[in-house]
């Protein structure tokens, strides 16, 4: 990461300029957000395909209150929240309660989901959303610190907290690790997943207000439109939590999204045309899992339990 | 009980003829509430057009899902090789030879897949997310601002033509199907893939090479996604980068809504097959109907949800409950797969 600081601002002086930083910095607050969530339920083993019309939805509902009905910043944060939390209680049912696979159930969820958004919007389109939230989007605290970048860090922390240093946060990773011996040691891993659904729900509709913060609009195709759900895992994986559950953080997800986003602004300023940005997010993911000692350490074990199988 | 059995062979499985029985139902639907969906007997034929690429890329993926992994990359392969065939036939390449060099790069996508999952041992899910994001920058790059469009009529034959009233493309898909049920069913190969995805430890103590076959698997799905892009271009007559894409979603659906296990080890192709004419004449059907496309979407998710409930509920044992069983059937399976 510091490396690519330092090598783009050598070829262009102006990605060091604190407008830049502060504006990536905001940029990847969305992703982070998300991808906060997404860590949850990876690190109970799960997988959620159903964050971007989680988001999309919450903006959009969120969106027409706003727009229509004047709803102030709190109160639309908190209905975010709940949308999320409704959506996410689907997810949630399936995987915890049904038992159906997390990447069936959430994959049946975005088509649902998704439909759902289109059909709320009914071609409507939110785009005038007063200053008060666009300002939050887009103000700076002090100059290259733009105030979504405290908001995050204010979700990392308590989501930290919350995994660090809580019953349910040890649950999570115990869960991940070994549902079976979780189970066996008296951990109530059902409800443990079940929570994990809700909070990456709850993510997901904060996730939403924020990206109607930052861009200040909000339509049918929002989050589904532009892979926010892949980038949101792929924050998550880059961040090193790991898909097979039990390992990652909150930090993780964070710097993750940073490090994606700062990476796809050096590519602008390398003059790498836009059409390669999806293969540099590609190329991240693969490296991050390659890079990951815990992976190679499994692939060299693998090698020589078949180097000393008969 | 440690019962280890393999499916059981049953000539007409509960499944697959609830799924048989849901297509006609939709089918009686569709004609009575619509008069252009029968369309004197042809109509329906004709329908098929729309969802065979999709139908395409269900087939390689069902293999793919079969040995317990899954291939995200299919999609941006299908892209990929519609770009190239387009591309190269606007450069005046005969259709054959850009046909081929069109299989050759959704084929090597799929080799690169394999290759990196088998030889470096990450999960299948980390590598295609990866490649599908590379693999739709090249279709994007490749493809340029202006898609290619307007092909000859001989290769647009492919993708709108009839042989006897049948579409070409329909032809295509039911003998690639019948290769891959014929491959999975009959074949060391199909007992070998079909069985990692069972248990891949119990498949390496059996002697057979995982890591080959795990790649063939890969490629061929990559051939499958190469086969459904030159479609695709015959289909629309234009080769944009997202028209591989976007069939992804629903052709996993098919797949889990044709039974196959998404943990591996579990399902029959033909089921598969039945679940894509299933979805495909539904999404058709409620297009023709009048609602928007991503109500079709909905529907689709909305059916794949209560169609696993009900296979759960169909699956129970004797005074099992219902969470009992997809306990058994879901949760606990998945314990061993991912070790």
């Amino acid at each position: 990461m510091v490396l690519i600081v330092i090598a783009s601002t050598a070829a262009h002086s102006y990605f060091w300029s604190s407008r830049n930083i502060s504006f990536i910095l905001a940029d990847s607050m969305v992703t982070a957000i998300l991808a906060l969530g997404e860590t949850f339920v990876m690190l109970s083993r799960g997988i959620d395909l159903s964050v971007a019309p989680m988001m999309g939805l919450s903006a959009v509902i969120v969106g027409f209150r706003v727009q229509d009905h004047g709803l102030t910043l709190v109160p639309a944060i908190l209905l975010g929240i709940v949308v999320g939390l409704v959506l996410g209680l689907g997810n949630a049912l399936l995987v915890a309660i049904v038992g159906l696979p997390p990447i069936i159930a959430t994959l049946g969820t975005l088509s649902v989901y998704g439909g759902l958004q289109f059909v709320i919007t009914g071609g409507r389109q939110v785009d005038t959303v007063p200053n008060s939230f666009t300002d939050l989007g887009s103000k700076l605290v002090l100059p290259g610190i733009p105030r979504l970048l405290i908001l995050g860090l204010v979700l990392v922390g308590i989501t930290g907290f919350v995994l660090r240093h809580t019953i349910f946060g040890r649950n999570v990773y115990a869960t991940g690790d070994d549902a079976e011996a979780a189970f066996r040691a008296g951990i109530p891993v059902k409800r443990t997943l079940f929570l994990c659904y809700l909070i990456c729900g709850a993510c997901a509709g904060i996730g939403g207000v924020v990206y109607l913060m930052r861009t200040g609009s909000a339509v049918a195709t929002t989050g589904t439109d532009n892979n926010s759900n892949l980038l949101a895992i792929a924050a998550a994986l880059i961040g090193g939590t790991a898909l097979t559950g039990g390992r990652g953080g909150a930090l993780g997800a964070i710097t993750g999204a940073v490090f994606l986003s700062l990476t796809l602004a050096a590519m602008v300023f390398a003059h790498i045309g836009a059409v390669w940005q999806p293969a540099g997010v590609g190329v991240l993911i693969l490296l991050a899992v390659v890079g990951d000692p815990r992976t190679r350490k499994l692939a060299v074990h693998r090698w020589k339990l078949r180097g000393h199988r008969p | 009980m440690t019962t280890i059995a393999l499916p059981r062979r049953r000539l007409f499985p509960a499944w697959g003829l609830t799924l048989a029985g849901l297509v006609a139902a939709e089918l009686i639907y569709f004609t009575l509430t619509t008069r252009h969906f029968a369309g004197h007997g042809s109509g329906m034929l004709a329908l098929t057009e729309q969802f065979s690429p999709t139908g395409l890329l269900a087939l390689g993926l069902a293999v793919v899902i079969l040995t317990g992994n899954i291939d995200l990359s299919a999609g941006a392969a299908a892209s990929l090789s519609a770009v190239v065939m387009g591309v190269e036939l606007q450069h005046g390449w005969s259709v054959v030879l850009a046909a081929l060099v069109a299989l050759a790069v959704g084929t090597l996508v799929g080799l690169f897949n394999g290759l990196v999952i088998t030889l470096l041992g990450i999960d299948s899910l980390l590598v295609t997310l990866a490649t599908q994001f590379i693999a739709t920058s090249l279709a994007t790059s490749i493809g340029g601002e202006n898609p290619p469009y307007g092909f000859s009529k001989s290769f647009l034959r492919l993708g709108t033509g009839t042989i006897g009233g049948v579409p070409i493309d329909l032809i295509v898909f039911v003998v690639l199907a019948l290769f891959v049920v014929a491959l999975v069913t009959r074949t060391t190969f199909g007992r070998s893939l079909t069985l990692i995805g069972y248990s891949r430890s119990a498949a390496e103590y059996s002697g057979i090479t995982t890591r080959r076959t795990l790649t063939l698997v890969f490629t061929m799905s990559g051939t499958f996604a190469g086969i459904a892009g030159v479609v695709l271009a015959a289909y629309y007559n234009s080769a944009r980068a997202d028209t591989g894409t976007t069939l992804l979603l629903p052709a996993i659906t098919m797949v889990v809504l044709g039974g196959v296990d998404i943990f591996g080890g579990r399902g029959r192709v033909g089921e598969v097959i039945i679940a894509v004419f299933l979805l495909g004449y539904l999404t058709q059907g409620l297009l023709i109907e009048g609602y928007s496309s991503l109500t079709a979407t909905m529907v689709t998710g909305i059916l794949l949800i209560a169609a696993l409930v009900f296979k759960v509920w169909l699956g129970r044992g004797a005074g099992e409950s219902f969470v009992a069983a997809a306990h058994r059937l879901f949760v606990k399976r998945s314990r061993p797969s991912r070790a």
